[in-house]
C-alpha cells in the first residue's frame, strides 16, 4: 500500500468490487479495502453527468462512484448521435502521475457505433491514487468497443469502475489490459437489458513485484438471447496478488440466453497469491453458463528448451510477457494507449526488447501521441457542449 | 588440426544414475558425424549433455567447443556460443506465439541482428524451403503441433540461427517421405549456407545417404563402442548391433 503523509487527508472505501452474490467465503476474496485521498474541490465548477447515468449499475460499486464524484476535477459526457458511425475514439486520459481522478459518461444513440478508450499512464515513483469511472448506455442496435489499459508504476494505486447499459440488439466489445501499478482495482458491469445483446469481455493482465490486482466483472443477462463471452488471460510472477470475481447473472426471463467464463493464467513465482471466484447465477430454466479456469505453471522442462535456445532464465519468463504485450499493442492501437502500453513494456522488459516488440510487429508510435488525445478531448468537450 | 568440439573422459548421468561412460568423441569444424546405437544406449543423453541440461550432472571428464571449456557452462551460454541440440521430442510453450519466440532468439545474438522487415523475409524464405504454411507463426511455440510439424520448427530454428555445430537428435524419425525430403533439404541448406558442423543422431539410415559422412560412433549402454568411416552404417544396417553389443558388455565387465 502506498502511505500517505499525515497532512494529506485520506478516506477508505470499505468493501468495494463486490460481486452480486458473496457465496465463497472462504476464499476471502469478495471484496477489497482501500485507502483513497480525500481532497476538496477548491472553486472548481463541477458540472455532474445527466442523471440517466445514475441508474447504470458499475462494477465496483456506489462508494466508489460516490467517491470519484466527489474527487474528479470535472467530468466528460459525450453523446453519440443515432446512426453515427464514424465518431472519433473517445479517450478518457488518466494521468496517475498527477493522480487523476476522471468521470465519464458516454451515450451511444441508437444505432450508433462508438469506441471508448480509457488509458491510466504513468511512469512516476511518487505515491499516488488515479481512477476512472466510466458508464456508458449503449442503446439499441448501437456497438461498443471499449478499450482499457492500465499501464503505470508500482507506487500507483488505480481505481476504474466501468458500467454499461445495453439496450436490444447491442454489442458490446471490451478488451482490458491491466499491465501494472502497485494496486489495481477495477469492476465491469455490463448489463444486457434488452433481447439478443452481445457482450465480449477480454481481460489480459500481468503481475508482478508485490502488486495486487482486484477484479469484479459482472454480466447481467435480463434479456431473450444474450450471448456472453468473458475471458481472462494473465500471467502472475514473484510475490503477485490476485483477486478474480467473476458473475454471469442469468436473470428471469432472459430465456435462450448462453454466458460462458474462462480464465487461463500462467503463475510463475513462489510467492504468488491467486484466487479466483467464478459465479453462475441462474434463475431461468432456459439458459446455459459455463465456466472453466486453467491454471498452468512455467515448467522447467519449457524453460529448459528455451534457455537451449539461447535464453537466459530471466529472459525466458519475459517471453510469456513478451507475448502478452504483443496483444496489447496490437489491440490497443489508439495512439494515446499504444504510448502507455510501450512505455510500460520499456519499464518492464527493457527498453531494447520493447522497441524490439515494435519492430517486429511492424509498428511505429505516433510521434504525436500527446497531442492526438488532446484533439480527442477537445472533440469529446465540443460534443459535451452541444449535448448539453 | 584443432576441433570445434572435443569430449575427453566424459561420465555423465543423473542424481540417481550414471548413464554416460568415460566418452570420447571428437568433431572438426565442417564436418559431418554420424551417432548410431540401439533404443536406451545413451544417445539423446549425450546429445543434452553437450547442450548443458541441468537434468544431468556431470560426473567426470571435460567438454570443450571452439577452444572453450563448457563443461560448467549454462545452456544459453552453450547456445550462444554455436551449439544447437535439435529435440527428439520438441517441447510444447503455450502462451508464447512461435513467431515472437523466433525474433528473440535471432536477436539475442549480434552476428545475426537484423531489422524487422529482413527477419520477416529471412523466415518467409526457410518457411517456403521447408514447405511450411506462414499460418504456423502466429500459433503458440509448438502447442497442438503433429510430431512431422514440429521437426520443422527445430528445422526452422537451425537455419535461422545457423550454429557451428548442430546434434539433430531423430530429426528424421516420425516423418512421412515428403517431409522427410524436405527436411534432408533443409540439413544440406545449413551445410551448404553456414558450412557446419552435423553430429547425427538417427535410426534410418537413407537420410544419411545425401550426406557426405565423415565419421560413424557407436554408443551402447553409455558407452562408445566403435568409431570408423561412413562404411560403417551400412555394416550395421546389415548386421545390427549385435557384435557391438558384445563389445560393450566386454568393456562393462573389464571396468568391474
Ligand atoms: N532424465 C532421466 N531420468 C532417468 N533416466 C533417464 C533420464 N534420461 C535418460 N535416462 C535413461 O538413460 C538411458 C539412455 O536414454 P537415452 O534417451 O539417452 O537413449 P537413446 O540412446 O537416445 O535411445 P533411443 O534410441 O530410444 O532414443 C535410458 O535407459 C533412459 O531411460
Ligand atoms: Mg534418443
Amino acid at each position: 500500500m502506498a502511505s500517505y503523509t499525515a497532512e494529506e487527508p485520506t478516506v477508505t472505501l470499505e468493501r468495494v468490487n463486490t460481486p452480486p452474490a458473496q457465496t465463497w467465503n472462504y476464499l476471502k476474496t469478495n471484496d477489497i479495502t482501500l485507502t483513497v485521498p480525500k481532497l476538496s474541490r477548491k472553486g472548481d465548477v463541477y458540472f455532474a453527468l445527466p442523471r440517466l447515468f445514475d441508474k447504470v449499475e458499475t462494477g465496483m460499486g456506489q462508494k466508489v462512484t460516490d467517491w470519484v464524484t466527489s474527487q474528479a476535477a470535472d467530468s466528460t459526457y459525450v453523446e453519440v448521435k443515432a446512426g453515427e458511425k464514424n465518431h472519433a475514439p473517445i479517450v478518457v486520459d488518466v494521468d496517475s502521475n498527477a493522480g487523476t481522478v476522471q468521470d465519464a459518461g458516454v451515450l451511444v444513440r441508437q444505432g450508433a457505433s462508438a469506441t471508448v478508450v480509457v488509458v491510466a499512464h504513468g511512469t512516476s515513483a511518487e505515491p499516488q491514487t488515479s481512477a476512472a469511472l466510466v458508464r456508458i448506455i449503449v442503446e439499441e442496435g448501437a456497438h461498443l468497443s471499449l478499450v482499457e489499459v492500465v499501464a503505470t508504476t508500482d507506487a500507483h494505486h488505480h481505481l476504474e469502475s466501468v458500467g454499461i447499459h445495453a439496450d436490444a440488439g447491442a454489442t458490446l466489445d471490451i478488451r482490458q489490459f491491466l499491465l501494472g501499478a502497485g494496486v489495481t482495482a477495477l469492476g465491469t458491469c455490463a448489463t444486457l437489458a434488452g433481447d439478443n445483446g452481445r457482450v465480449s469481455l477480454q481481460t489480459h493482465y500481468l503481475g508482478e513485484h508485490e502488486q495486487t490486482l482486484d477484479i469484479n466483472h459482472v454480466v447481467r443477462m435480463a434479456g431473450k438471447n444474450g450471448r456472453a463471452e468473458v475471458h481472462e488471460n494473465g500471467i502472475l510472477n514473484d510475490s503477485a496478488r490476485k483477486s478474480l470475481r467473476a458473475t454471469i447473472d442469468l436473470i428471469h426471463g432472459g430465456s435462450g440466453s448462453k454466458g460462458n467464463e474462462a480464465e487461463t493464467v500462467l503463475v510463475n513465482g513462489d510467492g504468488v497469491v491467486n484466487k479466483t471466484m467464478p459465479v453462475i447465477l441462474c434463475d431461468e430454466d432456459d439458459v446455459q453458463g459455463n465456466h472453466g479456469a486453467t491454471i498452468g505453471s512455467v515448467e522447467p522442462e519449457q524453460i529448459d528448451y528455451l534457455m537451449d535456445r539461447g535464453l537466459s532464465r530471466d529472459e525466458a519468463t519475459n517471453l510469456f510477457v513478451r507475448a502478452l504485450f504483443d496483444d496489447a499493442l496490437i489491440e490497443a492501437d489508439q495512439p494515446l494507449a499504444r504510448k502507455a502500453v510501450f512505455e510500460r513494456a520499456q519499464q518492464v522488459l527493457g527498453a531494447e526488447v520493447a522497441q524490439n516488440l515494435l519492430d517486429t510487429l511492424g509498428l511505429e508510435l505516433a510521434a504525436d501521441a500527446g497531442e492526438k488525445d488532446a484533439d480527442a478531448q477537445a472533440t469529446a468537450t465540443a460534443t459535451k457542449e452541444s449535448a448539453d | 588440426m584443432s576441433q570445434l568440439l572435443n569430449i575427453s573422459g566424459l561420465s555423465a548421468g543423473t542424481e540417481e544414475k550414471p548413464i554416460l561412460h568415460d566418452m570420447n568423441l571428437s568433431v572438426g569444424a565442417g564436418e559431418t558425424h554420424v551417432l548410431m546405437g540401439p533404443n536406451g544406449a545413451g544417445k539423446s543423453t549425450l546429445g543434452h549433455v553437450i547442450m548443458g541440461d541441468p537434468v544431468y550432472k556431470v560426473s567426470g571428464g571435460t567438454i570443450t567447443f571452439d577452444g572453450q571449456d563448457i563443461t560448467d557452462k549454462t545452456p544459453d551460454k552453450r547456445s550462444l556460443a554455436g551449439i544447437f541440440l535439435s529435440y527428439q521430442a520438441p517441447v510444447e510453450v503455450p502462451g508464447v506465439p512461435l513467431y515472437s519466440f523466433l525474433r528473440t532468439i535471432t536477436q539475442m545474438r549480434p552476428e545475426l541482428k537484423m531489422t524487422a522487415r529482413k527477419f520477416r523475409q529471412r523466415v518467409g524464405e526457410i518457411c517456403d524451403q521447408l514447405d511450411m504454411g506462414q499460418g504456423f507463426l502466429t500459433r503458440e511455440l509448438n502447442v497442438g503441433f503433429s510430431g512431422g510439424e514440429k521437426k520443422k520448427v527445430e528445422m526452422l530454428q537451425l537455419l535461422l540461427l545457423k550454429p557451428k555445430l548442430a546434434i539433430l537428435d531423430e530429426t528424421d524419425s516420425g516423418l512421412d517421405v515428403d517431409a522427410l525430403s524436405v527436411v534432408s533439404r533443409g540439413i544440406e541448406a545449413y551445410r551448404r549456407e553456414c558450412d557446419g558442423a552435423l553430429l547425427m543422431i538417427t535410426h534410418n539410415t537413407r537420410i544419411l545417404e545425401k550426406l557426405d559422412v565423415d565419421r560413424t560412433h557407436v554408443m551402447v549402454k553409455g558407452r562408445l563402442v566403435a568409431e570408423g568411416p561412413a562404411s560403417l552404417i551400412d555394416d550395421i544396417d546389415q548386421n545390427g548391433f549385435a557384435r557391438f553389443e558384445q563389445d560393450g558388455a566386454a568393456a562393462q565387465k573389464a571396468e568391474a
